[in-house]
């Protein structure tokens, strides 16, 4: 994989969006409703069918929507994601309902500056897509919705520049709405386990702001999942990308490094940090965690009061709890009342069938291309 | 990852090298260099050809894992049972799509120093990579094929004992892959023993054919030397493929080898044929031009042509006898660019049927492989964390 200039440069800059969030220390009135973002509803119908629509990858037969699905909040239900055929994945998919509302993604923060740069990494990933842009454009041009689908969008002619505009587009309406957190309906188990979470169990350190993440990587001493590195057909894909990220002795770890890809820290202080998640939509998104380590939400709290797991780079701020039963089943109950109605409906799914066999450009020697 | 201009880069790359090599021998004298029989085809310095290298090749070349989703290998568009080539007229594509061009044989490629239909690479080492990390053939990409081949037990210890690599290197996939295509060599067909003094290996009429070959029919003129090409460019009138108008799928392959290959966007709004040479030379002169192909085996590896037109020797005799044929590259304005080489032959009937016995002695005993057994994966040892 040749290193891109374009994906050392969203490396700084997601460098520059870590350090202006830690300068500006976040105070609790920023919880509070996702705000919904203004969406052009042409140029993000036609990203909603794109993100729907197989033919976006290389051998046609894998979608966002097969790792992003809507019923499962946008992730995919499982410990770790699929891969393009011929491997598959090591990182747990994560949601992309409020994804539009960050700034730096992917579970290391590799990528710090847009979706569209996302999208194009999606798409273009040997393991994810493994799509070469102009072939895409090429297919989509053959495709007659598409084509005034386009054209109505403002965009004139189908091309990969405005394949990388719509899909971010259509990622705005994946906003949460309807939380009893938002809504205030919660249960009084949930309204002490807010408490909890600001007070005696530290959460809102780090899980802070309307989407309960302050967009940092830390280390919380989350064990591997041996899975990853048990199982060729992930191992290899790590090892792939490792590679291309320029792991050191990439051959020889048997670990995800995380966020240490973008600080590279000669110490190796910096391995094991992971950006912190959203806490928004967690009852369709488990298993959590990078790897999908951790089940249930129960998991997770029993994780975080057993003061997090075992690795000499640890956060300070993650020791032992002493929640009693009830105190930890409230803040779960908690974490439950962030979840909102699923994204599943016609505006956020695109429901009519997609004809995928490619229509013949009739009286083609006479067509422009 | 970030595929697309990758390809394009080392083909610019390569064409550079061999535009270079090509001028040097259209300057020399017009003759022909004369029909002979074939010897061993060269061996590059920096990769001589051992045993072990050879049998790691054919694993290569059989292992579909090399390819992007791990379904596709050189072996599913160069299938040993249709003459080392694909039998449709445009080559099965990755999966998803189709290819653009007919699928050459494999077979006598070593004696290339320009391959694929417009000699975009000049050794195999260089053509492997092409063929594998291309986006309608292989799809593949360098660092999971490495990362792939570190998972097959059988592979690490392989390489390591032909190239010394602690991992596989991808780089020594081509190599390993080019020293078994080195072995995939067809010469001592019916011509070439009567070439070496077994008179009864033709027949009279072939007899007759060759004679035509040589002469009325001047075949020799591009069909010359002991490999029966003299690897330059033509343009014949070899007809448009017909896929382009009636298949959607091969509609956006068209257009998305127009952009791979750099054109204009006005050349891109326009064209419908494949320019060929042109894409490497960007001279307006070379479109339509393709290389001339060696002729051995062609028993096995219809259809024939870049874009597979014909589909036998009478065919193709025919379109000689009539001077070639007509393409969007030779009308009009771009009429010079059909070689002057040609010209209506006038062959008799019997002339015919001689001609195409003597293409039938250009090929011998069928080359017939079976797929080796590959080798599976396994997981990798756990370390001592270094760190
Ligand atoms: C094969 C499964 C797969 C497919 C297909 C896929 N994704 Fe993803 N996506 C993932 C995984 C896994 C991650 C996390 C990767 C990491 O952290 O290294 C991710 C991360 C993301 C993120 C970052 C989310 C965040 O909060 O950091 C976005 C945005 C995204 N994908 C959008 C898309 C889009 C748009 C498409 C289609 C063009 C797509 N994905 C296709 C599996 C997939
Ligand atoms: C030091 C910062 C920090 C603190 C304090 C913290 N978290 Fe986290 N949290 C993270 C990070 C980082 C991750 C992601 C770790 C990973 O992916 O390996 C995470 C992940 C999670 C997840 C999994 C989300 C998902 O989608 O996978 C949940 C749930 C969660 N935290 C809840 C809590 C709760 C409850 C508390 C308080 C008991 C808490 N966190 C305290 C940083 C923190
Ligand atoms: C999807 C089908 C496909 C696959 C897979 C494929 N090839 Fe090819 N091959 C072709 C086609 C079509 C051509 C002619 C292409 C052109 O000239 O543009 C070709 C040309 C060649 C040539 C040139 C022969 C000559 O006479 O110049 C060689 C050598 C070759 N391929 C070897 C390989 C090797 C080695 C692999 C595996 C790494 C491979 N191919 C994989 C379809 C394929
Ligand atoms: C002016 C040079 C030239 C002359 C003269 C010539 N050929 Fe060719 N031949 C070519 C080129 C170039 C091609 C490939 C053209 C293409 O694909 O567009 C070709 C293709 C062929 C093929 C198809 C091979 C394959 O693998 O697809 C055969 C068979 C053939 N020629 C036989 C002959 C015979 C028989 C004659 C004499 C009647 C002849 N050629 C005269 C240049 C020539």
């Amino acid at each position: 994989m040749n290193r891109t200039v374009s994906s050392r440069i969203s490396w700084w800059a997601a460098l520059a969006v870590g350090v202006a969030v830690i300068a500006s220390p976040v105070v609790a009135a920023d919880f509070g409703p996702v705000p919904m973002l203004k969406v052009d509803a042409k140029k993000a119908a036609l990203g909603k069918r794109l993100f729907f629509d197989a033919r976006l990858s290389g051998d046609a037969g894998v979608s966002c929507s097969t790792c992003h699905i809507p019923e499962k909040g946008f992730g995919d239900g499982l410990a770790l994601s699929k891969a393009y055929p011929g491997s598959d994945g090591f990182r747990n998919t994560p949601t992309l309902i409020n994804t539009a509302h960050k700034a730096a993604w992917f579970h290391d923060g590799r990528l710090g500056t847009n979706l569209n740069d996302v999208t194009r990494e999606m798409i273009t990933e040997t393991y994810v897509m493994n799509m070469d842009m102009r072939l895409m454009q090429e297919r989509v041009k053959q495709d007659p919705v598409y084509v005034k689908m386009f054209k109505d969008a403002g965009y004139g002619e189908p091309s990969n520049g405005s394949v990388r505009k719509a899909i971010p587009e259509y990622l705005k309406t994946l906003t949460s709405r309807g939380s009893p957190f938002d809504a205030g309906k919660m249960s009084a188990a949930a309204q002490s386990g807010f408490e909890l979470f600001k007070g005696k169990a530290g959460c809102s350190q780090c899980h802070s702001g309307p989407r309960f993440s302050d967009d940092t990587p830390h280390n919380l001493g989350v064990p591997e999942n041996p899975e990853i590195w048990s199982n060729p057909a992930r191992h290899m894909t790590y090892v792939a990308f490792g590679m291309f990220m320029g792991i050191e002795n990439y051959m020889n770890i048997r670990r995800d490094v995380g966020a240490h890809i973008r600080t590279h820290k000669a110490d190796g202080s910096d391995i094991g940090k992971f950006m912190t998640p959203t806490l928004r939509e967690l009852t369709h998104t488990g298993p959590y965690m990078h790897n999908g380590v951790m089940k249930t939400l129960e998991d997770v709290v029993a994780f975080y009061n057993r003061g997090g797991g075992d690795d000499i780079n640890k956060d300070p701020r993650i020791k032992p709890l002493s929640l009693s039963q009830e105190e930890s089943a409230n803040l779960v109950a908690f974490l439950q009342s962030l979840s909102g109605q699923p994204l599943t409906g016609p505006e956020h799914v695109w429901k009519d069938p997609i004809n995928v066999n490619y229509a013949v450009i009739k009286d083609w020697l006479k067509q422009k291309n | 990852m970030k595929k697309g201009k990758t390809l394009s880069h080392a083909i610019v790359a390569a064409s550079l090298g061999i535009a270079g090599l090509g001028f040097g021998f259209s300057a020399a004298a017009d003759v022909n260099p004369p029909l002979a029989a074939l010897g061993m085809p060269p061996v590059p310095r920096d990769n001589p050809q051992t045993p072990e290298k050879i049998e790691l090749g054919k694993l290569l070349f059989f292992d579909s894992r090399i390819g992007g989703d791990a379904s596709v290998s050189c072996a599913d568009c160069h299938v040993p049972k249709q003459g080392w080539g694909f039998n449709d007229p445009i080559s099965r594509g990755y999966p998803g799509v189709i290819h653009w061009r007919n699928s050459q044989t494999v077979i006598n490629a070593a004696y290339l120093g320009k391959l694929f239909w417009v000699g975009a690479a000049k050794s195999l080492e260089a053509q492997a990579p092409g063929a594998a990390l291309g986006a309608v053939s292989g799809n593949g990409e360098r660092d999971m094929v490495e990362a792939r081949l570190a998972f097959i037990p059988e592979y690490v210890k392989r390489f390591n004992q032909v190239f010394g690599d602690d991992w596989p290197k991808v780089n020594n996939v081509w190599k390993a892959m080019a020293a078994f295509e080195r072995t995939l060599i067809h010469n001592d067909t019916p011509f070439d023993k009567f070439m070496r003094g077994d008179r009864s290996a033709l027949s009279e009429e072939q007899v007759r054919g060759f004679q035509l070959f040589q002469g009325k029919a001047n075949c020799v003129e591009c069909h010359n030397g002991p490999l029966l090409t003299d690897q330059k460019f033509y343009n014949l009138g070899v007809p448009r493929a017909e896929d382009w108008s009636e298949s959607g799928l091969a509609q956006i392959t068209f257009r998305y080898e127009q952009l791979a290959k750099g054109v204009t966007e006005k050349l891109y709004r326009k064209i419908k044929d494949d320019a060929g040479l042109y894409y490497r030379t960007k001279q307006k002169s070379d479109m339509g031009k393709f290389r001339t192909p060696p002729l051995r085996y062609t028993a096995y590896t219809a259809p024939f042509m870049h874009n597979g037109s014909f589909f036998d020797f009478d065919e193709i005799v025919d379109f000689y006898n009539e001077g070639g044929g007509t393409n969007e590259f030779t009308d009009g304005v771009m009429a010079k660019n059909k070689t002057k080489l040609l010209k209506k032959l006038g062959l008799t009937d019997e002339e015919k049927a001689d001609l195409v016995a003597f293409l039938e002695s250009l090929s011998g005993e069928e080359i017939k492989m079976t797929t080796p057994k590959l080798p599976p994966y396994a997981p990798l040892p756990a370390v001592v964390q270094a760190n």
